[in-house]
């Protein structure tokens, strides 16, 4: 995707009522305008009438306005908040399933305590790894694990919580 | 009171004191039938020949009184009949709320018979809308829907409700209508920038969209605009938001607006804006737009602002509250040599037609005009003669003037011409219409020839697509592809067929004693009037050239 230089990435934190279909009306209503959702998560609050769900979005100043605004039309939409990168904590959770030998075993560990990543799972000539961390960190993990031959990634988008 | 599902949904309409809807029975809401042929001594039911005319139609009682219109159609073909026209007030922000049947809660999602997921299909055309699966949730849900549609900016809302849910009885306890959602209102600094902009400017334009007809804001309109001794245009949705008398009054901006409102916006010091988004058929080149002046803008909806133009001002609030604090901040102006200027234009750019023999459009309208003393309710189709209407009949108040604006609906005047006149049973009622556009939709004359509805069906017969073969000529070098119609459609026929009575309009000395005589019918009627088929809607703005510049023949 082409971008310019006043594109930038925006995690768009929406508190919605919890309510069937709450999720297609938001992420309809950013396909039906155009705007492009990077990643996407929802979950339940502590208030179980309530669901977070966090977008990631790029563009420019004036995209983000649109959004903001288009979102917080929604009838079932509480608030939404545009969380800046350094006014926040954003975290995504990878789970990297890699080739090992018994030669590359060891230093597949050494990676996964390099990066604090957890091993979920052992086998004959795979392993799983789990990594929280920024979208950078877990880049990094995913080239290093490369080499080794990775068979399989799966990655949230980014959670993401105001300081 | 223990009441079935389908009850409650009357009690529920009587709550907000809906006398009329408009729909198609179907299996799925063979219950809610059966309730409306219980309450039919206080719930007028019309039954349109297809759904799409019933949403129409709810979309023309909404229009024309400010009050939610309600159409009903069953559940799969008949809700999906609905979409157009629940597109259509979505897009111009009409009141309706649409009440859907469904199949049976235990059917939904096995793709049962006539089942259709229609809350997912009309998301992005409605305001906001429900499934309602539990009986116990019917009577706050319809509540809600009206609420919802009425608010702010309205819009409509949809209600699916699947059968057994109407069958099944619950306690039902009267309620009174939930109060609107609190409106928005700018802060005290932002109404001081405004007023200073407003006095610091010599030549000022007064820009009114349909937000003025919606937030019943047209009498503080003429007030501010005499206060601030400033010009007028209107856009398509807002014509008779300010009296088309008034000299102040230019005609509308934009693609077909006209030349005067043309001039004003490349020589004016401030556009101010009110009630209105900035649509594309205005806008004509967004980044050549009112590109030497400040722009101010009031409207309801913070996400009209900097959407499709960048505004320096924006006061977000209703159009009627946000008039009133601003005319206690504003002291009275005079612009007269702005004024005067306005007024040479006008001499100097009037509105004309030529062609070559036959009847001209213009002459039709003007006449229709003058006959019914510029006060009838007219609707129109889509296309030239949806613009003829706009620029040859004087509107005087806003409600008078129905026409599809956002969606450019073919098809939806003659629907809404019928919930127009249901809603005012005494008004004149006038759809102008096209062949083109009465081809799509001609079955609703059986509507207003079973209910009596004294709709006239005003047709500019060019047995053409006029306006798509107006680009034609313009854009594809007069290949008129697909656009000459020359059906052998007899309209005068097939209105009789129908029921409707019929009158024809081949010369300009007909004009005047045939129009006289289809308003004197006093119930529905057709007027087959052939025009010529090169009148051309001009002015005209070709596609990516400034608003500044249309052209004035072609």
């Amino acid at each position: 995707m082409h971008e310019d230089e006043n594109t930038k990435q925006y995690v768009l934190s929406i508190l919605a009522r919890n309510n069937p279909g709450v999720l297609l009306r938001i992420s309809g209503l950013f396909s039906r305008r155009c705007y492009n959702i990077l990643s996407i998560v929802a979950c339940q609050t502590e208030d179980t009438d309530y669901s977070r769900i966090l977008i990631v979005v790029s563009g420019d100043d004036r995209i983000i306005r649109q959004v903001d605004k288009q979102v917080s039309k929604l009838i079932d939409v509480e608030n939404v908040t545009v969380l800046q990168r350094d006014k926040a904590v954003i975290r995504e959770h990878l789970l990297l399933k890699v080739s090992r030998t018994a030669q590359t075993s060891e230093k597949l560990v050494e990676l996964a305590n390099v990066f604090h990543a957890n091993i979920l799972d052992v086998e004959p000539d795979s392993m799983i790894l789990e990594l929280t961390g920024d979208a950078g960190t877990i880049n990094s993990f995913i080239e290093l694990a490369n080499p080794y031959g990775v068979l399989q990634i799966l990655r949230t988008g980014a959670m993401a919580m105001g300081k | 009171m223990l009441l079935t599902g389908a009850q409650i949904i009357m009690e529920c309409l009587l709550e907000q004191k809906v006398d009329t809807v408009f729909g198609y029975p179907g299996g799925a809401v063979l219950n809610i039938y059966d309730a409306l042929y219980e309450y039919r001594d206080r719930i007028c039911h019309i039954r349109t020949a297809h759904e799409q005319g019933a949403a129409h139609a709810a979309d023309g009682y909404a229009r024309s009184t400010g009050k939610a219109g309600v159409c009903i159609a069953t559940s799969g073909p008949g809700a999906t009949n609905l979409v157009t026209g629940i597109a259509t007030a979505y897009m111009d922000s009409v009141p309706v709320v649409a009440i859907t049947g469904n199949v049976n809660v235990d059917l939904l999602g096995l793709d049962s018979f006539q089942e259709v997921d229609i809350t997912g299909i009309t998301m992005p055309v409605t305001k906001h809308n429900f499934l309602v699966k539990h009986i116990e949730d019917l009577a706050d849900t319809l509540r809600q829907a009206f609420q919802i549609a009425q608010s702010g900016r309205p819009g409509p809302v949809l209600v699916d409700i699947p059968k057994d849910v109407t069958g099944q009885k619950y306690d039902y306890q009267k309620s009174e209508p939930l109060p609107l959602m609190p409106l928005p209102h700018p802060d005290e600094k932002h109404l001081q920038q405004a007023a200073e902009m407003l006095r610091g400017s010599a030549r000022p334009f007064l820009y009114l969209g349909g937000g003025v007809v919606a937030s019943g804001a047209s009498a503080e309109a003429k007030v501010f605009a005499e206060k601030l001794d400033a010009p007028v245009s209107a856009s398509l949705m807002a014509q008779g938001a300010f009296d088309a008398h008034s000299p102040r009054y230019m005609g509308m901006l934009g693609m077909h607006g006209t030349k005067t409102s043309a001039e004003a916006l490349r020589n004016c010091d401030l556009f101010v804006a009110v009630g209105t988004r900035f649509s594309d058929r205005v806008l004509c080149n967004a980044g050549l737009f009112a590109r030497n002046c400040p722009i101010l803008q009031i409207d309801i909806d913070a996400a009209e602002f900097n959407k499709n133009i960048d505004v320096d001002l924006r006061l977000e609030g209703d159009a009627r509250q946000v008039l009133q604090s601003l005319l206690a901040l504003l002291p009275q102006q005079e612009h007269t040599s702005w004024m005067q200027q306005v007024a040479a234009w006008q001499k100097q750019y009037p509105l004309t037609q030529s062609a070559k023999a036959g009847v001209l459009p213009k002459d039709v309208i003007e006449t229709l005009d003058a006959l019914t003393d510029s006060n009838a309710i007219i609707t129109t189709e889509v296309g030239q003669h949806q613009m003829w209407a706009a620029q040859f009949y004087k509107f005087r108040r806003p409600r008078q003037f129905l026409s599809s604006g956002g969606l450019g609906t073919m098809g939806y005047g003659l629907g809404a011409a019928l919930g127009a006149q249901a809603a005012n049973p005494g008004s004149t009622v006038v759809n102008i219409a096209g062949d083109g556009s009465l081809h799509m939709n001609c079955v609703e004359l059986s509507t207003v020839a079973n209910y009596q509805l004294p709709v006239v069906e005003l047709l500019l017969n060019n047995s053409v697509l006029g306006m798509v073969r107006q680009w034609q000529k313009l854009f594809y070098g007069g290949r008129f592809s697909q656009t000459t119609l020359d059906t052998n459609t007899d309209f005068c026929k097939l209105a009789e067929a129908f029921g409707v009575k019929a009158y024809r309009i081949r010369t300009k000395e007909e004009i005047e004693p045939v129009l006289r005589k289809a308003l004197a019918e006093h119930g529905p009627v057709l007027v087959d009037c052939w025009v010529d088929r090169d009148v051309n809607v001009l002015p005209m703005v070709p596609a990516g050239a400034s608003a500044e510049d249309p052209m004035l023949e072609m």
